[in-house]
């Protein structure tokens, strides 16, 4: 316990934010959880495609810039080189389907916030300026977001869950392109059809083969 | 007039409790039928798809639908909330396969606690020392793979482990440090998981993919590696899946005469026989016991207590991560290789009552670590997202975990009915759940969180944290669990017909010829993965079941 002011004033709204955020990823838990019943599994045969299948230009061109800031380009990979937008796409067209209109709003609403602050789409704003107006909507503050039960933080907890699942899962899905996101992990591919492991692998006395061809420790 | 279909018995549900049933009846000469809600796999329609099979859920049971609320007369909202597999095999195809047997007083909490406000605390019928030979028969089963004597607070046993531990990976050495430099008394987790062949069944690949996985090879034992096809051998079992039962009949005597059951195509059957077997799990046999009303049961069939859907108990589940300075490799391995034990004797001098076991939790998927990653930054105070969640990423292969599962105290407002409005994709009425915990669980949770936590600290970890999964309301201010993966209480079994639903032989009260055998009979729930109690109760059950046809149907 710190007994400053400051401090105690600090820790309060850390305390805020971090129950805010358990909230509102359990929200987009939900949304997750409650898809996907009894809908066809088309997203795997259309994954392979990367023509637009759910989402607009731009707001494909939005999500993708989003996605970006998530999980950025550094010296490793990031959701760009993963095609996560890809695999977002096709999960909205497919198992995701009953979220897409969480999307086409949160985005008319991205756009209408940056064309009256900014006068200009997300996409084409500076990535310094996109982090600003994410962190905007991750806490919720962001200006001209319209009333009613589609709120930014949940958007941006949907966003970033869709991120890291299409920069980790199976390629077939779409995102993981050339296994970038498994690079990034240093996960090996599942073993289950690499003729599983040895009991030297598992302390590490013996390399291990990835699905694409290298060995690992 | 068409002949009807009439046999010996109609088993609902296939299982870790149907199936040992179906198994053991049919090795006896009856001739059953087997109705199962979902498909029938086999080892070649399981994937090392992580996206469909652990967040998703949607490749062992596409159509699961539920609603949830937490308190009565709330709302309830449509979703998926309990990690089931819907198909042949139950979820014993999908478990981790975590191997125990419950402690003496687990069996008898109600005596040894006394009665504790706002829980509906029992004592169960049986005691250890009767089940202690099912137990055995159970582990030689499934083939359970430990090592007998080494978790010094196990009951005495009179019969060893059927196969040896498999060995440890880097994390689980570490994990061992750890404990040991606390004085703990780490152990190799116990695994039906072969360790070497067994059963007819080939050794464990080491894939890191059991939890919410069906095993590509059998390795893994379930219902349906185990005890589906040496019924089938006998031509005694009428295997049909995707036969949704929902209604049970009775006669004008009280009897049930038969089920109605939906297929595929939503054809409404009806099959007729002399004994029937509700194992459906206690999600599952409490909403068709729920969905078969009548004149004489209007609150659903066998609940003259009136307690049949109550008590509903889903296990603590808390979790914490690490990184290890050495890779971990979770990769690789079993679902876990190392448990302790010590911490598991119920002492209310620690705030609260019951306790349980921690261990191992390999760190194999992805997406579920990439998930977790929030859980981290929150943790370490800093962004989640950009770069700190890739840095996070980065350190995949340094990743362990450590789980705990602890007992949870049952509420009679925690269970299992029909919902009024919301239906699934065969128009039947959904199971409802109510469930918000008990303070002690609460207590408890946060106690095996910090436990945990020192563990890892006395490792040599250096930044550990807490993982919440979703579905989990804010701990520090109350809880309201929606779902789980181990289901239990929702017919309680005990000797006062007027406070339970099932006699000691999982027998109902008010129906001579319905049996419930899966987790719905515990009173309480125990502090272990509940599997291996599941099927040591069935063979228990199933012997006296057979003991008294034969003599009755002579």
């Amino acid at each position: 316990m710190t007994d400053s002011l400051f401090g105690r004033g600090k820790q309060c709204r850390s305390m805020s934010r971090r129950e805010f955020l358990e909230r509102t990823i359990q929200g987009s838990a939900l949304l997750w959880v409650g898809e996907g019943i009894a809908r066809p599994r088309a997203a795997r045969a259309a994954s392979q495609s990367q023509k637009l299948a759910a989402l607009s230009i731009p707001e494909w061109k939005t999500v993708e810039a989003i996605a970006a800031r998530i999980l950025p380009t550094d010296q490793d990979p990031g959701a760009r080189e993963a095609g996560c937008i890809n695999f977002i796409d096709k999960a909205l067209a497919n198992e995701d389907a009953m979220i897409l209109p969480l999307y086409q709003m949160s985005l008319a609403a991205l756009e209408g916030h940056c064309q009256a602050v900014f006068k200009n789409s997300f996409a084409e704003l500076s990535e310094e300026r996109q982090e600003k107006v994410l962190v905007q909507v991750e806490n919720g503050t962001v200006s001209g977001w319209p009333q009613g039960p589609i709120r930014p933080e949940a958007f941006f907890a949907t966003v970033r869950f869709h991120t890291l699942v299409g920069f980790v899962a199976n390629p077939s899905y779409g995102g993981n392109q050339d296994f970038v996101g498994w690079k990034v992990l240093g996960f090996p591919g599942p073993r289950h059809h690499m003729g599983g492991g040895t009991p030297e692998q598992m302390v590490g006395k013996q390399k291990i083969k990835t699905v694409w061809g290298d060995e690992i420790d | 007039m068409a002949k009807r279909e009439e046999f010996d018995v109609c088993v609902i549900g296939t299982g870790a409790g149907g199936g040992v049933m179906i198994h053991e009846l049919t090795a006896a000469g009856f001739n059953v039928v087997a109705l199962e809600r979902g498909k029938s796999y086999t080892t070649a329609n399981f994937t090392d798809d992580e996206l469909g099979n652990l967040i998703r859920r949607s490749s062992l049971a596409p159509h699961q639908l539920e609603s949830y609320r937490a308190e009565p007369k709330a709302p309830s909202r449509a979703g998926r909330f309990n990690n089931l597999a819907h198909c042949v095999g139950g979820s014993s195809v999908h478990w981790s396969a975590a191997s125990w047997r419950y402690r003496p007083d687990e069996f008898k909490v109600l005596s040894s606690e006394g009665p504790v406000a706002g829980a509906n605390l029992a004592d169960w019928p049986i005691d250890y020392d009767e089940l202690e030979p099912y137990y055995g028969k159970a582990e030689r089963a499934y083939g359970v793979s430990g090592q007998s004597g080494s978790n010094p607070f196990e009951p005495k046993r009179s019969s060893s482990y059927p196969n040896p531990p498999h060995p440890f990976r880097s994390a689980s050495y570490v994990i061992e440090r750890g404990a040991n430099n606390l004085g703990y008394h780490p152990f190799p987790l116990p695994l039906a998981i072969n360790s070497q062949p067994y059963g007819n069944r080939p050794p464990c690949m080491r894939s890191g993919q059991c939890a919410n996985y069906g095993c590509i090879v059998n390795a893994k034992a379930s219902s349906l590696s185990v005890h589906i096809p040496p019924a089938l051998a006998t031509d005694r079992l009428d295997l049909r899946p995707e036969s949704f039962v929902n209604e049970i009949r009775l006669d004008e005597t009280g009897r049930v005469r038969s089920v109605s059951y939906l297929t595929a195509t939503g054809e409404q059957r009806e099959v007729y026989a002399k004994r029937f077997v509700l194992s459906a799990g206690a999600v599952g046999s409490a909403h068709l016991l729920k969905l078969s009303t009548s004149g004489a049961f209007p609150e659903g069939l066998a609940n003259s207590s009136g307690q049949l859907g109550r008590n509903l108990t889903y296990h603590i589940t808390a979790i914490v991560g690490f990184w290890t300075d050495e890779l971990s490799h979770g990769i690789v391995g079993q679902t876990g290789q190392v448990a302790i034990d010590d911490l598991h004797a119920s002492d209310s001098k620690r705030g609260f009552i019951r306790g349980g076991m921690i261990m191992e939790n390999g760190e194999a998927n992805p997406i579920y670590y990439a998930m977790n990653g929030v859980s981290q930054g929150l943790s370490a105070g800093t962004q989640t997202w950009g770069k700190p969640l890739k840095d996070y990423l980065r350190k995949f292969r340094h990743a362990a975990s450590m789980l705990a599962i602890g007992e949870d105290l049952p509420r009679e407002e925690n269970g299992i009915d029909v919902d009024p409005t919301i239906k699934d994709h065969l128009g039947i009425p959904v199971p409802r759940i109510t469930h918000t915990n008990h303070p002690n669980d609460i207590a408890l949770h946060h106690y095996y969180e910090g436990k945990m936590m020192e563990i890892a600290q006395a490792s040599g970890a250096k930044d550990v944290w807490k993982i919440r999964l979703p579905g989990f309301s804010d701990l520090e201010k109350g809880r309201s669990q929606e779902g789980s993966y181990h289901l239990h209480g929702t017919c309680r079994m005990g000797d006062d017909p007027s406070k339970s639903v099932l006699n000691r032989w999982c027998r109902a009260h008010d129906v001579p010829n319905l049996w419930v055998v899966d987790g719905s009979c515990f009173p309480t729930a125990g502090g272990y993965n509940p599997t291996m109690t599941i099927v040591a109760n069935a063979y228990r059950v199933v012997e006296q079941m057979i003991r008294e046809a034969k003599r009755l149907d002579s």
